[in-house]
């Protein structure tokens, strides 16, 4: 990146100038963000184009604040500018701000009722751009515009993806424990716009999104045998995905998202499949007696991490993804299931049963290199944030079995509760849309 | 031929179940106070069936003659004990005796297991109890299984000392499909059993 080297040592002086708020041993970039101008402010279904201006300032503050890697500041407090100088920032003007880096934009009432938003980077220190993004979006959307912008920027300064707009599905598990009532429920990263996508008169599980976040496929009861569906992720155009008599579940989107790994199980032998994601033929990939389930893809969709209990007890293998190279990777004791490889493909994240209790923990896609991260009586179904820094995960409640989402980071340390209206199940985050 | 006399079967019972007012499958009329009315054909020598009892009571008999409708098994295990092997001779003496109603195996994990494993084990059980039952006599089309994992624990198994009760196969029984209904009625107010 052309823009790499000068910004190191833009982070560096930046973490000198705000060492307050840097933490050690970790460079933190100073981002000043003002609000958004808009060359003529007109009501939208949103608001007023000069409010949605100060919400999506405010918005960008508040998402990348969350984040290591920058500090931000503003919106208010800061000197506000005009659209035109958005995209030629006059650089003397922010100086002396104790910012290094510089987020400016506006937004634009459009004559089809939607609105423009457009967002810029720039290195303070050096003066160049460094990232801009620009959307047309209905004006109820803006956050979403903020969202991009925030992952825009966040990517653009460590190199990661953003999760801001992010999405999780999950089960929504209410009623009893021998007569539980679960609904798939969608919402932000950050659990705003909450909704259910089932409801509840069918038990469902496993809901998984497709990479783009548009597509949610899952497990459901419907007709009273396990079968796949896939529904668009908001809750339309529901349907069965096999022509199949069989029992299938298990699934998983491939990161191209074209295809969808899953298991059948016929006459107590569960076995492996790939299917494309608009249905048809399913392509058997394992033909081992016993029950190989849980697939997950890597990164790249040329191989697939599973369990299976060949072994003897539930073990994880990897194969390549037309089944070949079937080969077995957890050797650290206990019995270890549903392994979900990590976005950046470092590592898979997977769920061991020691005997007295289930933790989640990471080992390297070869094996070994294992961490476990928690200690609870019951944690299962792990599944990646978009950056790879984080494994969400749910937690049973011992004596009650209520469950909750948690979430911990691959370095280490307590897991963080995720907020869910009700008891929560089985998570899945999505990739981060460019 | 045993598919021949099954539509007899259920013609026969469609006709008299709308003439009786019952609901027929898949709306099944739960049991209400005085029901079944005394006097309707019991158990077996009534082949060719006339009205068939209400599911619920047909489980009961089930549970009595055969001992249980469920069977057990240990931590990840699909083995069928002697213990289970007896209840489900039973169970298959009585569906050989009842072929004019249908066995839903139903099989389940315990809590403990992670949630695809869990169906993926259900289903090996419930496969492994309809073999013995096949292999016992009852013919095979009277059988389907489904696994429900750990969605559905029992009662008995909620507890953490008792999870492991969640380890089983149930046969539940249900009404053979209406081939033959043409038409089906939009579920009603439940009509009461007449006296």
């Amino acid at each position: 990146m052309r823009f790499k080297s000068s910004f190191l040592t833009l982070t560096f002086s930046a973490a000198l100038a705000t060492s307050a708020q840097a933490q050690s041993g970790q460079s933190q970039i100073v981002l000043a963000v003002p609000q958004f101008p808009t060359p003529k402010n007109v009501k939208t279904d949103g608001g007023e184009t000069g409010v949605i201006g100060i919400q999506i300032a405010q918005q960008i503050v508040s998402d990348l604040r969350t984040t290591r890697a920058i500090y931000p500041t503003g919106p208010d407090g800061l000197r506000h500018y005009t659209p035109t100088e958005a995209g030629a920032p006059l650089y003397p003007n922010w100086a002396g701000i104790g910012a290094g880096a510089l987020v400016t934009g506006y937004v634009q009432a459009r004559d089809d009722g939607r609105i423009n938003v457009v967002c810029y980077l720039y290195d303070l220190k050096t003066r160049r751009e460094m990232t801009r993004k620009g959307f047309a979006v209905d004006a109820n959307d803006w956050k979403r515009a903020a969202h991009r912008c925030a992952g825009a920027f966040y990517t653009a300064v460590t190199k990661r993806p953003g999760l801001f707009d992010s999405r999780i599905t999950y089960v929504a598990a209410t009623g009893t424990r021998t007569q539980p009532v679960k609904r798939i429920a969608i919402m932000n990263w950050d659990g705003t716009d909450h909704n259910y996508l089932t409801q509840g008169g069918v038990t469902v599980t496993s809901p998984r999104l497709s990479p783009d976040g548009e597509h949610v496929v899952y497990m459901s009861f419907a007709g009273g045998m396990p079968n796949l569906r896939i529904m668009d992720a908001d809750g339309s155009n529901d349907r069965q995905l096999l022509q199949s008599t069989s029992m299938s579940f298990a699934p998983r989107f491939s990161p191209d998202g074209r295809s969808i790994a899953f298991s059948m199980a016929v006459d107590g032998n569960t076995d492996i499949y790939v299917v494309d994601s608009n249905g048809g033929f399913p392509r058997r990939l394992t033909t081992a007696p016993g029950i190989d389930t849980s697939p997950s893809f890597s990164p790249d969709g040329r191989q697939i991490a599973f369990e299976s209990d060949r072994s003897g007890t539930q073990q994880i293998y990897v194969m390549n993804s037309d089944g070949s190279i079937q080969h077995r990777i957890s050797f650290g004791g206990g019995s270890n299931s549903s392994p979900v490889w990590s976005p950046d493909g470092d590592r898979i994240a997977f769920a061991r049963w020691t005997g007295a209790n289930i933790a989640i923990g990471v080992m390297s896609p070869a094996g070994g290199d294992e961490k476990m991260l928690t200690s609870g009586w019951q944690d299962e179904a792990p599944s990646w944030s978009p950056d790879s820094e984080w494994v969400m995960f749910q937690r049973t409640k011992q004596g009650t079995g209520t469950g909750s989402l948690q979430m911990v980071s691959i370095g280490g340390g307590e897991p963080k509760a995720v907020a869910t209206p009700q008891p929560a199940a089985d998570p899945s985050w999505s990739g981060v849309v460019e | 031929m045993i598919a021949r006399a099954l539509i007899l079967a259920s013609a026969l019972f469609a006709c008299s179940a709308s003439a009786q007012g019952y609901q027929p499958y898949p709306y099944p009329p739960p049991p209400a106070p005085g029901y079944p009315p005394p006097g309707y054909p019991q158990g077996p020598g009534t082949y060719p069936p006339g009205p068939v009892l209400a599911i619920p009571v047909l489980e009961q008999d089930l549970r009595v003659k055969a001992g249980s409708d469920t069977v057990r098994f240990g931590r990840d295990s699909y083995v069928l004990t002697p213990q289970s092997q007896a209840t489900l001779t039973a169970q298959a003496q009585w569906l050989i005796q009842h072929p004019y109603v249908n066995a839903s195996i139903e099989g389940h994990a315990d809590v403990r297991q992670t949630r695809d494993y869990a169906l993926a084990l259900g289903e090996r059980r419930a496969a492994s109890v309809r073999n013995y039952l096949i292999a016992s006599g009852v013919p095979p089309e009277q059988l389907q299984i489904v696994s429900w994992g750990r969605e559905r624990p029992t009662s008995d198994g909620v507890h953490d000392a008792t999870w492991l009760q969640n380890s089983r196969v149930v046969t539940v029984l249900k009404q053979p499909p209406q081939q033959l209904q043409p038409w089906m009625p939009e579920p009603q107010p439940q009509p009461q059993p007449q006296q």
